[in-house]
């Protein structure tokens, strides 16, 4: 692996191959495991891969083998067309839900720092009420009021992610309201809307996608949680949560079938996590030094 | 006294957050489809039976009115009586907290004891890149990997080796103290692995945050040991977010480690929502998540109170805007 360092003095002149070169090996590993992840779920029920999820085609827990390579469920049903359909599931699910909380919080965090007082009051207090919830009660809190399924797995996670992450953009939208160049287009005149957007949300957008980031891993582990305890995503559907706990009843007996979805989860949401941290170092630096 | 500035403030806040809270649960619980009083008795009951139910839960008044009536009976400790038992909540929830509390405190003790020191390993020995790498991936993991994994994983290994049940029958510490604490070991290492991460975590953060203040600086030019600026002037600087930390992994254990108590059968408050929860037993539902919200805000509060006493900064950067 280079060293960052030189490699950022010798400016190479590709500017995707710049900005790749810029991270280091093993977050672009990490990323690499995602794509090919996001791949797998798109590409392989186009192309069939490994047959239909529903469809009973086996022996009950067969072993992993060349015709059904991640084994079979306690219905006979192939593993791998389940959780390439799992992946989907789990990715789209989250992925969704941390669009609408990254949203909601961009633009509550920086009305909030805008205005301060007030407004900053009862808007960190409304997440403070939310964040008092512990996210997996929350989430049970919200299946039993919408019902178990899909929806109830979206809505637990965008209030389980939204209060820090308002939190955090909040923060980092004050430092940037009482700057000078703030001041000054407030004071020739330009609308607070457009502060907003051309000064403050430009300027808070490192800490946007680095808290994004922090929120699609805890969406992973929320939606998992939550299918997990059977409130999440229902059967006949598949997802990550789903196939692990179908996985922990017959673990004894057939233990690829927790290890497949477990495996894939895990990687996700430290490919994810590893992401969050080398942005946060980029976004916001820290002058490390050693003792 | 320089606490008497801030304090009251907090209290408010935290009042605030509690009666908010409380308010969502109440309306959660109290907007749900379906008639209760068919939920309670069935579908079998006379009208005059619902009625009677009505009136007795006080269906009858105004919502302000039942959301009063019920937080009053929940502040002098009467939650109602469980649907599918027929006991108060209360009773029920007094055989449980001891569990929870115990494992919580297991838990607390393995993140305190290994994570900090780890933290402050990783802080103070900047390493090559490839340890940094490395370091980086397992502390990543630490965090990634969720509990339902990991409790299957575990109570998976255990029950493959001869060692008696590795589930069930986990309670009553009070009976057999030894033995609850040695059940309660898997399940308070399970918990402990994300919580000792995350301490791991920002303790590293903390310390090199505090590394590069001029006053470390003025330290090692006056030659002062290592040992001695990272005990005296790292640790105790780094000591606030890592004990804000403690505190809030305390107070969401507390209020119930909802998946690790049901993989290992621990008979604790998560357990019981869980529980609750599969029977549609909402007094019970609304008594778990209202203990939860309320250790967490009270644990909070303390943990604020305890760090504006230990670093006076804290209180006044809280408060001046």
């Amino acid at each position: 692996m280079k060293d960052t360092a030189t490699e950022s003095t010798t400016r190479p002149r590709n500017p995707v191959r710049g900005a790749l070169a810029s991270f280091d090996a093993l977050t672009l590993t990490c990323a690499g495991v995602l794509a090919l992840l996001t791949l797998a779920a798109v590409a392989g029920p186009l192309a069939g891969v490994g047959g239909d999820p529903t469809a009973i085609v086996g022996p009950r827990l067969a072993p992993p083998s060349a015709e059904y390579p991640l084994g079979t469920d306690s219905l006979g049903r192939s593993l791998l067309p389940r959780v390439i359909e799992g992946v989907g599931t789990t990715l789209v699910v989250s992925a969704v839900a941390v669009l609408c909380t990254a949203v909601i919080s961009t633009a509550g965090g920086i009305v909030a720092g805008y205005h301060g007082g007030a407004v900053n009051g009862v808007v960190m207090r409304i997440g403070d009420v939310l964040y008092a919830f512990p996210a997996i009660i929350l989430a049970i809190l919200v299946a039993s009021v919408v019902g178990p399924g899909r929806t109830a797995a979206l809505v637990s996670i965008v209030l389980v992610t939204v209060p820090l992450m308002t939190r955090m953009v909040g923060a980092a939208a004050r430092l940037v309201c009482v700057r000078d160049y703030v001041t000054a287009a407030r004071i020739s005149g330009v609308s607070a809307p457009r502060i907003m957007v051309r000064h403050v949300l430009t300027n808070v957008s490192g800490t946007v996608a680095v808290q994004t980031t922090y929120a699609l891993s805890v969406a992973i582990l929320v939606e998992g949680g939550l299918s997990f305890l059977g409130y999440g995503v229902q059967l006949p559907a598949s997802s990550l949560g789903l196939l692990i706990q179908e996985g922990t009843v017959y673990m004894v007996k057939a233990p690829w079938a927790l290890l497949a979805p477990s495996v894939i989860l895990v990687l996700a949401i430290v490919a994810i996590n590893v992401i969050g941290d080398s942005l946060r170092d980029r976004f916001e630096p820290r002058k490390a030094r050693s003792l | 006294m320089r606490i008497l500035t801030w304090l009251p403030g907090r209290l408010l806040g935290a009042a605030v957050v509690l009666v908010g809270a409380s308010a969502l649960i109440f309306a959660a619980v109290r907007f749900l489809p379906g008639d209760y009083a068919q939920i309670v008795l069935g579908p079998l009951a006379s009208a005059q039976e619902r009625e009677a139910l009505r009136t007795e839960f006080g269906f009858d008044r105004t919502v302000g009115e039942q959301y009063l009536l019920w937080l009053g009976q929940a502040v002098t400790g009467n939650f109602g009586h469980s649907l599918a038992s027929g006991q108060p909540v209360a009773g029920e929830l007094a055989a449980r907290l001891p569990v929870t509390a115990l494992l919580t405190a297991m838990a607390v003790v393995w993140t305190v004891v290994i994570g900090v020191p780890l933290g402050i390993l990783a802080g103070t020995r900047t390493g090559t890149t490839r340890s940094t790498a490395a370091g980086r991936l397992v502390s990543s993991l630490g965090v990634s990997v969720p509990d339902y994994v990991l409790a299957a994983v575990v109570v998976f290994a255990l029950s493959s080796l001869p060692l008696g049940p590795s589930v069930g029958a986990v309670g009553a510490p009070a009976q057999d103290l030894g033995g609850t604490l040695l059940a309660l070991l898997p399940p308070s290492l399970v918990l402990a692995v994300f919580t000792i991460a995350a301490t791991a975590r920002a303790t590293r953060d903390a310390v090199l945050n505090v590394l590069v203040e001029p006053h470390v600086s003025a330290a090692v030019a006056r030659g002062e040991t290592r040992l001695f600026i990272i005990t005296h002037h790292v640790l105790r600087n780094a000591a606030v977010p890592v004990l804000t930390l403690t505190g809030t992994i305390t107070a969401m254990l507390l209020g119930g480690a909802v998946i690790v108590e049901s993989v290992f059968d621990v008979s604790g408050l998560g357990s019981y929502l869980v529980q609750g929860l599969g029977r549609r037993d909402y007094p019970v539902i609304q008594t778990c998540v209202l203990l939860a919200t309320t250790v967490f805000v009270l644990m909070s509060l303390i943990v604020d109170v305890v760090t504006g006493l230990l670093d006076p900064r804290v209180a006044v950067s809280g408060r001046s805007r």
